[in-house]
């Protein structure tokens, strides 16, 4: 007698491909359709504006700041989880996850009422030459703020794993803590770091709203990759929005098929 | 002394580890810390290694106190019970990882290492993975890595206890030889009352975070300072209210001076020796006896015999 998992099964993977397909397959491939629509040289034309080539350094350079300052603090944050016992651990432990659960508009409002130019913290900032809003630095802290627990969420089941046996080890044969992170917690967690890096760039290339809300939109100056492709969008030129954001599919998804290859093989399976 | 422990105590929490604790390990000798789970034997290991800092007391390491130092500036090897090999460095490396953080010339490292693979049987391993080695090469391996900064000290916390059966007795013989080969200062944490008596000169005997008492393995069997002692470090009966190994208690046919009548409730033969239950009154109490005896003296079930405790007779010298 067949047991009626035989059916069930091909029925649940049935619905999930669907569900995939009208959410995600069917969209960006016709994104890939319209992009080369009208043949390759309207692309590289879109691709090749001054306009576009600054959207994608601009964008290149706050993915690299978000993703190093990310990378740190999340190694450290992951370390302090894992291996120290201190007041507010709880805290922090829920902090790191409030990017998730908080929409990336808001986290731009909030740096706004925060380091916006009738605040006090602003107005100070301002005075030492330094803008936080509508210039780079704000952009940058709204990619870290959005992609936080990336990292961290992905090193701390890690180190949570290998235990600190082998740290322990070190110190006995004479290693202080910066030689046994390097020569020993690093090898360790090194594919699980480079996976949460991986995703950790892929959010901040393609993060909106946030970058959106802080950037003040200024063509040319503060315009990053995704907030090119809306105004380029909203103004009828339909091919260079197109374009680059076949471009920043592309981009995620080779970053995906990287972090794929260096996951740890907890998260593979 | 090598090393000095006074007045150590330590708590987790609400649990007391470690109460006062003080004892002194004579360099060159080897050590068994010997207690029930949860005694604060591993605890008091972590401590010598500066793994743990103690609340109160002190620690002096070969005439220096220790009590402050952080574990990488003791000199003290240390043997995990779960080998806490480096898993991402071959054998070799492993092995070498403390003369590289010493900075040793490469050359020297190279035949340090190479001395060390050949006394722990590793020679033919040396470029193999943690991974492709089996528990007890682990262990021989985290015992080379240890020796090789030449520790005035060697700690293993249960160092056999995650190893089955047959690799424990061997590894057990084996340290009992590398102590004789290197004499260096050695003190090892177990559970197993027999592992401590064969491979150790001298025991500390741990319970509920205290020493109940420290002696050569044959001071602590002949003559434990109490109750708890005693019935740890081997079998034990009542017979008169009193504990008795119960290889000391002496059966006749017909009654013997101090004799006492039991009836044999049940023999039960287990190879050479045979362990007879009895009833004293109202006790049970069982004796150890071996076969010649038993046919002797013709035991069997539903017998009454004569029992009484042998006189002590220290083994004599041979």
């Amino acid at each position: 007698m067949a047991s009626p998992g035989v059916l069930v099964k091909p029925a649940v993977r049935g619905l999930a491909l669907l569900y995939l397909t009208f959410l995600l397959v069917i969209p960006v491939g016709l994104i890939f359709w319209r992009t080369f629509e009208n043949g390759l040289a309207p692309v590289i034309d879109g691709l090749t504006t001054q306009a576009t080539i600054h959207a994608f350094q601009l964008t290149a350079v706050i993915a690299f700041w978000a993703v190093l300052a990310n990378t740190v603090f999340g190694v450290v944050a992951a370390l302090l989880l894992v291996r120290y016992d201190f007041r507010g651990k709880r805290v922090l432990n829920a902090l790191i996850d409030l990017p998730l659960a908080v929409s990336p508009v808001i986290v731009g409002l909030s740096l706004i009422l925060v380091y916006g130019r009738t605040t006090g913290i602003g107005q100070a900032l301002a005075g030492i030459g330094i803008n936080i809003i509508f210039s780079i630095p704000g952009m940058v802290m709204a990619t870290i703020f959005v992609s936080i627990p990336l990292v961290v969420r992905a090193v701390a089941p890690v180190l949570e794993e290998i235990g600190d046996d082998q740290e322990q080890a070190a110190r006995t044969l004479g290693a202080g803590p910066v030689q046994t992170f390097r020569r020993i917690t690093l090898p360790s967690i090194r594919g699980a770091l480079a996976y949460g890096v991986v995703l950790a760039a892929a959010r901040s290339l393609g993060e909106y709203g946030a970058v959106a809300v802080v950037s003040g939109r200024l063509v040319g100056r503060t315009q990053t990759v995704t907030l090119l492709v809306q105004e380029r969008y909203l103004n009828f030129d339909q091919e260079t929005a197109y374009a680059c954001a076949l471009l920043l599919v592309v981009t995620a998804v080779l970053a995906l098929g990287v972090s794929r290859l260096l996951a740890p093989k907890e998260i593979k399976r | 002394m090598s090393i000095i422990v006074r007045d150590v105590g330590k708590s987790f929490g609400d649990f007391a580890a470690l109460t006062d604790v003080s004892v002194e390990i004579p360099t060159g000798s080897l050590t068994a810390l010997l207690g029930p789970s949860g005694g604060g034997k591993s605890t008091l290991l972590r401590v010598i290694a500066g793994l743990e800092s103690p609340d109160t007391g002190g620690v002096e390491i070969e005439g220096r106190d220790a009590t402050r130092l952080p574990a990488q500036d003791r000199g003290v090897g240390f043997v995990f019970q779960h080998y806490a090999a480096f898993k991402h460095l071959t054998v070799q490396r492993n092995v070498a990882f403390g003369l590289e953080i010493r900075k040793r010339p490469k050359a020297e490292i190279k035949e340090k290492v190479r001395e060390l693979l050949e006394l722990v049987h590793l020679e033919q391993f040396a470029h193999r993975y943690p991974a492709q080695l089996s528990g007890g090469q682990r262990q021989r391996m985290a015992l080379a890595r240890a020796l090789a900064v030449e520790p005035q000290v060697l700690l293993l916390d249960e160092p056999f206890g995650a190893l089955d059966a047959q690799v424990r007795k061997e590894l057990r013989a084996w340290l009992r030889r590398l102590h004789d080969q290197v004499h260096v200062t050695t003190v090892f944490v177990t559970h197993d009352q027999e592992e401590a008596m064969e491979v150790a000169d001298s025991i500390v005997v741990m319970a509920q975070g205290k020493v109940e008492q420290v002696g050569s393995p044959d001071d602590l069997y002949d003559a434990p300072a109490n109750d708890f002692v005693m019935s740890f470090l081997g079998p034990v009966t009542k017979l008169d209210g009193q504990l008795v190994r119960p290889h000391d208690i002496e059966l006749f046919t017909e009654t013997r001076p101090d004799t006492t009548p039991a009836v044999v409730d049940r023999v039960t033969r287990l190879g050479f020796e045979v362990r007879v239950d009895l009833t004293v009154g109202e006790e049970e109490v069982w004796a150890q006896v071996t076969r010649g005896t038993l046919d002797q003296l013709g035991i069997e079930e539903g017998r009454t015999v004569h029992v009484r405790r042998a006189a002590p007779v220290r083994a004599a010298a041979v």
